[in-house]
């Protein structure tokens, strides 16, 4: 990624982080940290709760190691995520989101293998452009949202749907399902982007 | 005539001010303005009308013929019996409550509703930053600690916090607005620190998200509530199928579950169920139990296993998780009966829970318990008197200076036998007597009327002795010296002495005791 999609996500990132910063329940229960991946996958901001997080530059040109990146992710959710013990409560089941614009160029079959043995709230892939390969991400996630244009205006729009799921709502009757501690169900997506089912 | 009944008309580039037609006025149309970003609920996408003096909330979803007869009701036969009555304008304070009901061609239900008064909006917000200026005081600014915390880097501006007294006053509120939906039937189903507006400085509250009220069997409810406010019995039972007879849903008695977590909340600065007891490997599993099935209170007075862990809490919700240093008892004798109702007794089994009105009455009451701090620095600024001989502050550890009246109140049970009314009142400097006080026949509720608002005297530290002075108790009398006390006179406040405060039916004796002498 590079020029304006780079530039859209920096800016995307900064814009979700302080729109979290004006939700209470956000700022209470969320942690972020962030990983590029390009010829290699980095974490450019360890776990950090949302009061301390300062912004990084965000770089990534040239190749797309998603394979990597989900290795990585997974074991940063190993050494980050708490676990509940019997003497402590744990964190809650972290929600991913992965945004790439390329076809991946590692074994990403390796890492997507490690990766399913982490247990996610949900996990969001997002496909920017039309370069991005929004069957491969399908079978990392059920949840492939495909922008058409990596435009800083439909980046824009993905974080704000990213920002709206972090947050608390009312639970539904009908739902009776698992989630009741606040990280529940996705929004429904602004109109722009292409949920791919 | 198949032309829409939606009528779209552009003034600026980009806004959009949109008509809808209202369902019970027929010929009546609500504008609002459409910029393609309303503000969204879980459930409602919410604009302006074009003077922002109130809005236009549609639902995303369809609404059914139940819930279209229910909200029809709300913005109808409701809103008259609850504001169009005597001592109906108090109540508008107390809800943000729907004034019309709109569809749109395509079949989009909406409400009308009368825009969040301006206190509800943060003047100032963040200490350390623009943030949140001109956002929402939505209730979780004010129930957690962190926000409060003066080093944390996203805390609240001191303008914004108000003091301990001011969350009482707002308690009351909230007491008050569940009490009237409960006596007129409805229950509000989802009471949380989102769907309460709170504003310390002004001392107000406002429900919001009336429209998820339920009707005891007439129509089920829409949500289990929100997190963190959920009674046990209804997480416990919700993986069951909806129309399961055991399942349990949202009625009054979880509301009265939600009223006293909030109050906890806004008086303690953390939640009543969330201690250190793991009840499951699972994070979520365990979340579950903790707040259902398994739930304990966090200062049960005999069971100390869900006491919060020192050494695993945040350092920003100190000094307040610390129930070892502002135990629950700090909020008084009163209050510490009804959290032990809710979250002992009732806490699984939902008909001991305390209704709204007691919550209201402790509450009340306890403010005549309430002493100001002397020290200036004090981020409290008055606490709860703790019937020791020589109080402290238990916020900043400031002892009391000098000697203080209590004034223990007493009604005749027969002619010439006087009972305790296990009601009493801390006197301070410059402190009011009001007709609550003197005569029990006058209940201290929303139905005062504004005389009755009218103090009747005060309480004064005057040439080194505390004495009351008589403003407007025309039979006031000194049983000890048998002396009446005239209006525009005073009386000596000394330990031992008993007052008659009125001699009209249901009027009251006090019996004055001098602590921290
Ligand atoms: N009366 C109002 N005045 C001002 N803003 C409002 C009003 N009603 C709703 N809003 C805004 O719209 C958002 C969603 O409204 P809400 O009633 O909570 O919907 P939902 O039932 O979908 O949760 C609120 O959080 C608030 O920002
Ligand atoms: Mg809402």
């Amino acid at each position: 990624m590079t020029g304006e999609p780079i530039e859209a996500v920096k800016n995307g990132v900064q814009v979700m982080i302080s729109s979290l910063r004006q939700n209470p329940q956000a700022i209470e229960t969320a942690f972020i940290s962030i990983i590029t991946f390009d010829s290699e996958a980095k974490q450019v901001v360890p776990l950090t709760d949302l009061a301390s997080f300062q912004m990084v530059d965000i770089r990534a040109t040239g190749t797309t190691s998603l394979g990597e990146a989900l290795k990585l992710v997974s074991t940063c959710i190993d050494n980050e995520v708490t676990k509940t013990t019997a003497e402590q409560k744990g964190d809650w089941k972290p929600l991913v989101f992965i945004m790439t614009d390329g076809i991946p160029t590692d074994d990403w079959q390796i890492g997507l293998e490690e990766f399913r043995k982490r247990k996610t709230a949900f996990t969001v892939a997002c496909a920017a452009g039309s370069a991005a390969d929004s069957a491969l991400l399908k079978l990392i996630t059920e949840n492939v949202v495909s922008l058409d244009t990596a435009d800083s205006q439909s980046i824009a729009k993905f974080f704000t749907w990213v920002s709206a799921s972090i947050g608390v709502s009312s639970t539904k009757v009908e739902d009776g399902g698992q989630e009741v501690t606040g990280m529940g169900e996705l929004p429904p997506p602004p109109a722009e982007l292409n949920i791919v089912t | 005539m198949s032309q829409s009944s939606t009528i779209t008309f552009f003034n600026e580039p980009g806004k959009t001010v949109k008509s809808v037609p209202s369902i019970t006025t027929p010929g009546k149309n609500y504008q609002y303005v459409d910029n393609g970003e309303p503000m969204r609920g879980g459930m409602k996408d919410v604009y302006f009308g074009p003077d922002k003096s109130y809005v236009v909330a549609f639902y995303r979803d369809k609404q059914d013929y139940n819930s279209r007869e229910r909200l029809k009701k709300l913005v109808t036969q409701y809103y008259d019996s609850f504001f169009n009555r005597e001592g109906g304008e108090y109540y508008k304070e107390l809800y943000c409550w729907p004034t019309d009901m709109v569809e749109t061609s395509d079949g989009k239900v909406g409400l009308v509703v009368p825009t969040y008064n301006k206190n509800f909006f943060f003047k100032q917000g963040y200490a350390t930053s623009e943030g949140i200026k001109g956002k929402e005081k939505q209730g979780l600014w004010f129930a957690s600690a962190k926000f409060r915390h003066p080093q944390f880097a996203l805390r609240l501006d001191e303008s914004e916090l108000g003091n301990w007294l001011s969350y009482f006053q707002i308690c009351v509120k909230i007491a008050r607005g569940v009490k009237r939906l409960h006596a007129a039937g409805l229950a509000h189903s989802d009471l949380s620190y989102k769907n309460v507006l709170i504003d310390p400085v002004s001392k107000s509250a406002t429900i919001i998200d009336i429209d998820g009220l339920v009707v005891p069997g007439l129509y089920p409810p829409d949500v289990i509530g929100t997190a963190d406010f959920i009674a046990p019995e209804v997480l416990a039972t919700k993986h069951l199928a909806l129309r399961d007879p055991t399942r349990k849903h949202a009625n009054r008695t979880t509301d009265l579950h939600a009223l006293p977590v909030m109050i906890y909340l806004y008086l303690l600065y953390r939640h009543p169920l969330k201690g250190g007891k793991v009840n499951s490997l699972d994070t979520e599993q365990d979340d579950l139990l903790s707040m259902g099935e398994k739930a304990l209170f966090i200062e049960h007075p005999t069971d100390h296993s869900n006491q919060p862990k020192m050494d695993q809490v945040s350092k920003w919700t100190l000094p307040w998780a610390d129930v070892a240093k502002l135990p629950y008892t700090i909020t008084g004798p009163y209050l510490k009966a009804l959290f032990d109702q809710a979250f002992v007794t009732g806490l699984h089994d939902p008909n001991q829970r305390p209704n709204a009105d007691q919550w209201e009455q402790a509450l009340l009451k306890t403010t005549d318990l309430m002493q100001p701090c002397s020290n200036p620095k004090c981020q409290q600024k008055w606490f709860v008197f703790d019937n020791t001989t020589s109080p402290t502050c238990p916020f900043c550890g400031t002892p009391v200076k000098g000697t203080l009246p209590v004034l223990d109140l007493y009604f005749e049970f027969k002619p010439t036998v006087w009972r305790p009314e296990n009601h009493r009142l801390m006197v301070y400097h410059n402190q009011y007597l009001f007709q609550w006080h003197v005569n029990r026949h006058v209940v201290r509720n929303e139905k005062l009327t504004d005389e009755q608002k009218i103090p009747v005297g005060y309480f004064t530290f005057h040439h080194n002795k505390w004495v009351f002075v008589n403003q407007k108790l025309t039979s006031l009398k000194d049983l000890t010296e048998d002396k009446e006390i005239p209006v525009n006179t005073m009386v000596d406040i000394t330990d031992g002495k008993k007052l008659l405060l009125s001699t009209e039916e249901g009027g009251r004796v006090v019996v004055i005791t001098m602590a921290n002498k």
